[in-house]
């Protein structure tokens, strides 16, 4: 193509002083003729301001049908009459962003790919010229094939942006009109695109950063985003993780962005054609994109099972009688725990359906059947966070070594490694070894190999220090009756201790100590190493010392590291996040259990009342749970998946609580339906243990912490827009008055869209949200209060 | 309604860590020993059947957590309780000299309406295992008893099922005649009893 042979050569390149009178050295970037320049196929030309390649549409799940092809921002000539050095808002009207397929490009395919390679701030001083692209900017067809597209910048109403998780999903985006369409997912291999590797190296190289947008590591999205400044304004949403606005009107700030400018007078009449949506209904307009990916379907099924679970023709009509009719509900408590029985099975039935479905794939059918009827909140959230599922797959030793520099320095975020964790989980074995301490803070995240060595070989003297102080004074230490008291506490609880795992199995070697209770039945090594880890612990730890519940918790780190020094600082990385659960005075444990009750309260405000009504609500049916983080719950190879996931803090540091919260909520209807009484609804969580499905508590946990933070936004901004005000208000505890409250259950879409459309009257009956609940957005670890764990250990000995 | 129905009575079991309580419990209800219990941690129960005087009663057997600490949150099931049996271990003498505290414990928080004739029982167990490992004496132990107000005893073995059927019969005796007792008093808040509110805890949904 002759059209930029010339200029091409150096971006920098300045043209003459005075060149011929030839079109193709325009350099003014208000030079208005180049609409003018003849195309050779076309007869029409557009300017090509960026080009970003090797962008995908990804038609189906299968790879060989994905589509390669151009991102761009062109330049058309502005309408006859209008000067286009006028206002911006008429610039954004000309400047269109596009996706153009390899195939279809044709001759202009070397020009885009000599735009792409241009690296510099501004566009391009010469004119690229290319064939427009296609002419409407609907989602219809084109003479460049189906996916193709245009859009004026200024027809964006929103864009999904999802930046790339290494090892999982490329990054993505989705542009949303402002007459509602949504165009095809765009996914930036970035791994292929030429300009993306020289932009990101040259990042490396000028700041030692390579992060882009958000701390993330820079990837081709990041470069539509600048792009797309340069024109309009982009507002990223505080409350839609991945959404970002352009030029967003009052009410979107309002409803999307920030509380910051809730201030703004949210009254003023509507502007747009897309704030004549309905805020709330966009966004899940929106967020259906994520199930044109496959999908697992979760919890719509499920739910109506379980609700519908006593019209099943497969429960026997006698045990539906006995449940259903109201004269029989007094025989009922003739047998005892009848209901608890009947639950259980009702649950089972529920449980064996859903495992059944979990492998049910997404059809077209399907997603317009969601699209007719009522898809709540929740479903679309669980649906959302359930994409992928299949391919979380755990991270191997072999995907992590490539993270390292050649100093052994991680060259990825934190983030990024706690998003892979926390959605992939580590494979077992060596991985395992060596990721978890990083994940429990005995390898610092900046550090390098050497450094590394140096650690464990210090930190392995200084265990061997530690346990010197006990093992070489214990003639004497054995006449302090404390100390007594805490090893006998730990030698009945070892020998009590994981004994089916494997490695705990059985007595092959005399037991020590004649005077222990286990000295006919023996002992073997690993048990005695745990009794010294613990030993240790609990002189490393005085103020805590050894307390019921760290065994359990010990044991799969020792399992998984089989060397007692490491296995102890690893352990003693765990007891941080956990040391509020062993205090004298329990005070922990019972700030927990608050917290529990006021997410209940706030997340499942029918729940809560009926557990209200089951005299229930001090939770205490969580304590083991929450105790020793579900080890009891769950199957031995399931506990060391969820230890790590809640180890990386990636959400909260307090996401167990939510997995608290998911186990409920996975059985909230037996609850309602069937227990009445705190007895029952204890033994009925008792015996949940070894039956709860961990992947499908994993989504729904975090399904229901993404509602969590929006309610916690929305009742903020709700709040904040009634008073005037331009905080979040906070209060001890939640209001109490929940009547009425189900709207309190869908916050997140009924109270915000109130709140943009105006009609939010000063209404305080809902909910706010109490301290407790705050902390639990926290990342940052929470460690008891000083004051009161030194007034337990001065209580907690002699 | 409450006098036709079956009364329902509460029974919380005390004691140190490892001395056998869950395995009392288990060998009572289930008929059966294993050495793989792990350590309890927070609180569970389990319900049995049982005649007394040709009357039928459900017995709800509450085990809880040994280590002292965790019993500040037992309040959740103290209350309501109908009889209290505390366990030791006769070869382990700390575990019989906490019997006194595991006691006061519990008279505080389930805070009876009459706690100086609130039904205790006192079980020494494991005594399948040897003798010369024999700590604390019958003779010892039915002293303490007896300063109690006269504390039934039993030495039980878990394990062997010694002495346990008998034990828990006594148990079921006493805890019987104490809801009866509160019954005539007029307690009616008995919070344990599933019976009693059928209609206003009806289901929510």
């Amino acid at each position: 193509m002759s059209v930029s042979s010339r200029s091409t050569r150096d971006p920098i390149y300045t043209p003459p002083e005075s060149p011929t009178g030839s079109y193709y050295d325009l350099s003014d970037d208000n030079e208005l003729d180049y609409n003018t320049i003849t195309h050779t196929s076309t007869g029409r030309s557009v300017k090509l301001l960026y080009s970003k390649s090797k962008v995908y549409v990804h038609p189906s799940a299968s790879q060989k049908d994905n589509i390669a092809g151009f991102m761009a921002l062109l330049q058309q000539k502005a309408p006859a009459g209008q000067s286009s050095s006028s206002s911006s808002a008429s610039e954004a009207s000309q400047v269109l962003l596009a996706w153009i397929p390899e195939s279809a490009l044709g001759d202009a395919y070397d020009t885009y790919v000599k735009v792409d390679l241009i690296d510099a701030e501004s566009p391009p001083r010469q004119s690229y010229l290319v064939p427009p692209p296609p002419a409407s900017y609907s989602t219809g067809s084109s003479s460049m094939g189906n996916y193709a597209f245009a859009i004026p910048v200024s027809q964006i109403y929103s864009m999904l942006i999802r930046p790339p998780n290494i090892g999982w999903w490329w990054g993505s985006l989705v542009i949303n009109s402002r007459s509602g369409d949504s165009f095809p997912a765009l996914f930036f291999h970035d791994s292929e695109c030429a300009s993306t590797i020289a932009q990101s190296k040259r990042r490396a190289r000028k700041t030692f950063d390579p992060f882009g947008e958000d701390g993330r590591l820079f990837w081709g999205g990041d470069e539509v985003l600048r792009w797309l400044r340069r024109y309009v304004r982009v507002e990223k949403s505080q409350v839609e993780p991945m959404l970002y606005l352009v030029d967003p009107t009052k009410e979107d700030l309002v409803s999307f962005v920030t509380k910051s400018i809730v201030d703004l007078k949210i009254n003023e009449g509507s502007s747009s054609a897309g704030a004549a949506m309905d805020p709330i209904t966009k966004v899940f307009k929106e967020a259906r994109w994520g199930l044109l990916e496959r999908l697992t379907r979760v919890t719509q099924f499920t739910r109506r099972t379980a609700e519908t679970i006593l019209d099943s023709p497969q429960v026997p009509p006698q045990v539906r009688r006995l449940l259903k009719n109201p004269e029989v509900v007094n025989l009922q408590d003739e047998f005892d725990s009848a209901r608890l029985y009947l639950a259980r099975w009702a649950m089972g039935i529920a449980e064996q359906s859903e495992r059944e479905h979990q492998r049910m794939i997404w059809t077209n059918r399907d997603i317009m059947e969601l699209e007719d009827t009522d898809v709540g909140e929740f479903e679309i959230l669980e649906m959302d966070t359930g994409r992928d599922a299949a391919k979380r797959k755990p991270l191997t030793l072999q995907e992590w070594n490539k993270w390292f520099d050649r100093h052994g320095k991680l060259t990825v975020t934190v983030d990024e490694v706690k998003d892979r964790v926390f959605h992939g989980g580590i494979e077992e074995g060596e991985a395992r070894k060596e990721i978890w301490l990083w994940l429990l803070d005995v390898y610092p995240w900046d550090s390098t190999l050497d450094e590394r060595i140096a650690l464990i070989s210090s930190k392995r003297d200084e265990y061997y220090r530690l346990k010197g102080k006990w093992w070489d004074d214990f003639e004497r230490r054995s006449n302090d009756e404390y100390w007594r008291d805490q090893k006998n506490r730990i030698e009945k609880d070892v020998h009590r201790t994981d004994r089916n795992v494997p490695i705990f199995a059985g007595e092959d070697i005399p037991h020590p100590d004649q005077d222990s209770p286990y000295s006919e039945v023996g002992t073997n090594v690993h048990l005695e190493q745990m009794k010294d880890m613990l030993l240790t612990y609990n002189e490393y730890n005085t103020t805590l010392g050894y307390v019921q519940g760290m065994s359990d918790m010990l044991a799969p780190i020792y399992a998984v590291m089989q060397d007692d020094a490491v296995a102890f600082w690893a352990f003693v990385g765990f007891m941080e996040r956990t040391e509020r659960n062993f205090l004298r005075d329990q005070s922990g444990m019972r700030a927990q259990l608050v917290a529990l009750d006021h997410l209940v309260q706030l997340m499942d405000p029918k729940l809560y009342a009926h557990l209200e009504s089951a005299d229930s609500t001090n939770f205490f049916f969580f304590f083991r749970m929450l105790l020793v983080w579900f080890k009891r719950e769950f199957k031995w190879d399931d506990v060391l998946r969820l230890w790590e996931v809640l180890w990386t803090n990636f959400l909260s540091s307090q996401y167990h609580l939510f997995i608290a919260l998911a186990i409920l909520d996975r059985h909230r209807t037996v609850i309602m339906d069937h227990l009445r009484q705190f007895d029952e609804v204890l033994k009925y969580v008792n015996e949940l243990s070894n039956t709860i499905d961990l992947k499908l508590t994993l989504i729904r946990a975090e399904a229901l912490f993404k509602k969590f933070q929006r309610t916690v936004e929305t009742v903020d901004r709700k709040r904040a827009a009634a008073q005037g005000k331009g905080k979040g208000v906070t209060q001890r505890r939640p209001v109490a008055a929940r009547a009425g409250s189900s709207s309190a259950n869908v916050t997140a879409s009924g109270s915000s869209a109130a709140t943009a459309n105006g009609t939010c009257t000063v209404e305080d009956d809902g909910p706010s949200i109490s301290d407790d609940l705050r902390k639990l957005l926290s990342r940052e670890i929470m460690r008891p209060d000083p004051t009161a764990s030194s007034a337990a250990s001065a209580s907690s000995k002699p | 309604m409450a006098s036709r129905k079956k009364p329902m009575l509460k029974v919380i079991i005390l004691g140190d860590s490892g001395v056998g309580k869950t395995s009392l419990m288990n060998q009572y209800v289930n008929k059966k020993f294993t050495t793989s219990y792990k350590a309890t941690i927070g609180a569970d129960f389990l319900t049995k059947e049982v005649l007394v005087d040709d009357r039928l009663v459900s017995m709800q057997l509450w085990d809880t957590a040994g280590q002292e600490r965790f019993q500040s949150l037992g309040v959740a099931f103290y209350r309501g309780a109908d009889c209290c049996v505390l366990v030791y271990d006769v070869n382990n003498a700390k575990s019989f000299d906490t019997l006194d505290s595991w006691r006061d414990e519990f008279l505080i928080q389930a805070s009876p309406r009459d706690p100086d004739n609130f039904p205790f029982v006192v079980l020494g167990n494991k005594i399948d295992v040897e003798e010369k490992k024999r700590a604390i004496s019958q003779k010892r132990a039915m002293g303490f008893c007896q300063s109690k107000g006269g504390i039934p005893y039993f030495e039980t073995s878990a394990k062997e099922a010694v002495n346990v059927e008998q034990a828990f019969e006594i148990i079921a005796r006493n805890a019987l005649a104490q809801e009866e007792s509160e019954e005539f008093t007029g307690d009616f808040q008995d919070p344990i009893n599933i019976h009693l509110d059928n209609e206003a805890s009806g289901c929510a949904c």
